[in-house]
């Protein structure tokens, strides 16, 4: 393995190793246009030029392989000189439209103005003039002035999403990004040419004048569109009320994952947050009155649902009440749900399985045919041992009655199609819905408890693959709602049980030392990368 | 529509070379010859005819200036202007010819027998100023021998 030393730092890298990639594990930094550790080389932005001793010119750090005894120096006035060069070149033709660039901020020309080159513009020419503003596709817009040709988003549809709708066309000054006459950038994946850009050439049409990058927080956490779980930062203006409608979260972004989405997240997850700050949000506890929803406060509404959960069992047993869970809900919702129904209660009718009319169908990438975030931790927590089957009850339309369903979460209106959902919320006497919007489930339940979504909670998700990973709670939740292990908290303490849970951690913990595929897992050893559950060992025969 | 006899065309070019694409300039060539220019039809069936996508076909395509994407007159002219023929008299020599056929840089004339280009150098410099009418040279040009050229060029054809 040779080793490498830079700006008088050494390592030792395995054969093949890069400069750039030395250099990042030392902490130096090279900037950078057309290298994305994502995408093959193309060596061609020159703007990660260093000098390498006993060779006579500059080499690009990015597409030169670390040889034994290599002395590289990343700073000698010759790398800087070159850099400031490339970047002044690089500006020649820029309109500098910061102020109203959505990129600004974020921008690696800024950035590296800054940290490299504050020349004075020495041209007097008229810059050249492109095409600015053009809409090409339905989630993304294209400004060729700003783009600086680091082929970046050319290589993303070549050789990721495979859709090869962008190239680099004509030649030298005339050179610019266009796409195929009467094409459009329109796959699954295209949002991701929006992070790997960058400049402000391609900006997201969803994020276009919503807000400054600077007045973003960031909570790192896991998207809720399948169960793939790719790693995303949830990013909410939390400062400026007035921007964006006032809406919070304002965007989703990718975060690396080696071992679930490396740098990418389809579209379907990108833009499918609006939910959180729609106005369909239930914000506080309803109960039917008539043919209204009328609004109560959460300790009346806690002892609603538990006198009716009470009167259904002294009723009908515990056998009358069916309890459906939901795969959109955390690890800890779902184990709280089963220890406060199924032990405490002594409930055994617990599902969280709806069978969904809609199909849908795996892409060939990242996304799933499973649009939940936790299928395979709502079977490990509330499947171990059951033997109900809620799908014999749907699909019966049995005649038979119960006294109480509790449903968490799904719009079975949507999943079934109204008539069978309708002909199955008939069988219950009563039916209390747990969900974060109001939908037409939720407008046909008698009690209905408003659950944070979840953006709004920390706690952890199971993807398909058995790797569970925390979520971070980016903003408070909304109105009245609760995250759902709280609803259900408030309703067992109400019941004379009290868990005495403080924080999403505590749940954990317990469900660790409760559920066996969880064994021995822990928030720290789970970090921030996620950890599979322990392979359950085969018996020896 | 890529006729067979082209298609027969690309087969015995595709012979050439141990890599399928490499053969995109030459088909590209001589589609060009046959059919004046590039369409978007042409490049489309070029890079299925490949296994290329068409985007990798277009930024070929729009990288040589040689490859057109439009259609040009029956004589292309293409005027040098680059440093020998500068020195020379290029641009009074390109000048002449627009004006002669009141066409501009990269224009054709209405009825179709004309276009006119600016280029860089042809390679003539040792008898600057040059010009190419497809593929024919004229060097050491003067105004006379222009207007010579062309009048030559626009006599109406014999049948
Ligand atoms: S649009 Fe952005 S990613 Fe694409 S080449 Fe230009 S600067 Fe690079
Ligand atoms: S593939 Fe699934 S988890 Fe990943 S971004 Fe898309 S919907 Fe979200
Ligand atoms: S980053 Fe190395 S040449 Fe562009
Ligand atoms: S400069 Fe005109 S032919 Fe060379």
């Amino acid at each position: 393995m040779p080793t490498v030393t830079i700006n008088q730092k050494s390592l030792t890298v395995p054969e093949g190793t890069t400069i750039i990639q030395a250099a990042e594990q030392l902490n130096i930094e090279i900037p950078r246009y057309c290298y994305h550790p994502g995408l093959s080389i193309a060596g061609s932005c020159r703007m990660c030029l260093v000098e390498i001793e006993k060779m006579p010119k500059l080499q690009p750090a990015c597409n030169t392989r670390v040889t034994d005894g290599m002395v590289v120096t990343t700073q000698s006035p010759k790398v800087k000189e070159a850099v400031s060069g490339v970047l002044e070149f690089l500006l020649i033709n820029h309109p500098l439209d910061c102020p109203v660039c959505d990129q600004a901020g974020e921008c690696y020309l800024q950035e590296y103005y800054m940290k490299f080159g504050l020349h004075d513009s020495r041209m007097n020419e008229n810059k050249i003039k492109r095409h600015k503003a053009e809409v090409i596709g339905p989630h993304v817009i294209l400004d060729t002035e700003r783009c600086v040709l680091c082929s970046r988003c050319v290589r993303f549809v070549r050789e990721v999403s495979r859709s090869h709708e962008i190239g680099i066309f004509n030649r030298g000054g005339q050179s610019e990004i266009r796409l195929l006459p009467d094409q459009v950038l329109d796959n699954n994946y295209s949002g991701n040419v929006v992070d790997i850009c960058p400049v402000g050439a391609l900006t997201d049409r969803d994020f276009r004048f919503q807000c400054r990058v600077w007045y973003l927080s960031k909570a790192d956490s896991v998207c809720n569109g399948c169960s793939r779980g790719c790693n995303i930062t949830v990013e909410a203006n939390r400062q400026r009320a007035h921007h964006g409608e006032g809406r919070r979260v304002m965007r989703l972004k990718p975060r690396f994952n080696k071992e679930v989405n490396r740098w990418w997240i389809c579209d379907i997850g990108r833009y499918g947050y609006k939910f959180i700050d729609d106005p369909s949000r239930l914000i506080q506890p309803l109960e039917k009155q008539g043919d209204e929803l009328e609004p109560l406060d959460w300790s009346t509404a806690a002892e609603r649902a538990v006198g009716r959960i009470r009167e259904a069992k002294q009723r009908g047993g515990a056998g009358s009440i069916v309890i459906v869970a939901s795969p959109q809900l955390t690890n800890e919702d779902l184990f709280v749900t089963r220890k406060f129904f199924g032990v405490d209660l002594g409930i055994d009718q617990i599902d969280f399985r709806i069978p969904d009319k809609n199909t849908l169908s795996d892409d060939d990438f990242l996304l799933r045919a499973d649009r939940n975030p936790n299928t395979r931790g709502a079977e490990a927590i509330l499947l171990d041992g059951g033997g109900f089957d809620l799908q014999r009850i749907i699909e019966s339309a049995s005649t038979q009655s119960f006294g109480l369903l509790y449903l968490c979460e799904q719009d079975l209106v949507k999943k079934l199609g109204s008539e069978p959902a309708r002909r199955f919320l008939g069988q219950f006497d009563y039916v209390i819905y747990q969900g974060s919007n109001e939908n037409e489930t939720s407008g046909l339940a008698n009690l209905v408890l408003p659950a944070a979504t979840y953006a709004e909670v920390n706690g952890t998700f199971t993807n398909f693959e058995g790797r569970v990973q925390r979520i971070h709670a980016g903003i408070e939740p909304l109105g009245d709602s609760l995250p759902a292990w709280r609803v259900i908290c408030k309703l067992a303490q109400t019941a004379g049980f009290d868990y005495g849970y403080e924080s999403a951690a505590e749940v954990f913990v317990e469900l660790a030392q409760t559920v066996t595929e969880f064994e021995g897992l822990s928030y720290e050893k789970i970090g921030s990368e996620g950890m599979k559950l322990p392979e359950t060992q085969p018996v020896p025969a | 529509m890529i006729s067979d006899r082209l298609l027969a065309e690309f087969d015995s070019i595709v012979r050439n070379y141990p890599v399928r694409r490499s053969a995109l300039i030459p088909i590209l060539l001589t589609t060009q010859e046959h059919l004046g220019y590039l369409s978007d039809e042409s490049i489309a069936a070029i890079a299925r005819y490949l296994n290329l996508p068409a985007i990798d076909v277009y930024e070929v395509v729009t990288f040589y200036s040689m490859l057109r994407r439009h259609p040009v007159g029956k004589h292309h002219i293409q005027v040098c202007t680059n440093i020998s023929c500068l020195l020379l008299g290029g641009e009074e020599i390109f000048e002449r010819v627009s004006k002669r056929l009141g066409i501009k840089e990269g224009e054709t004339t209405s009825d179709g027998q004309f276009s006119l280009a600016e280029v860089e150098c042809l390679g003539a410099c040792c008898n600057a100023p040059a010009m190419q009418v497809n593929y024919t040279y004229y060097n050491d040009l003067t105004a006379e021998k222009v207007d010579q050229i062309l009048q030559a060029l626009q006599k109406p054809e014999e049948r």
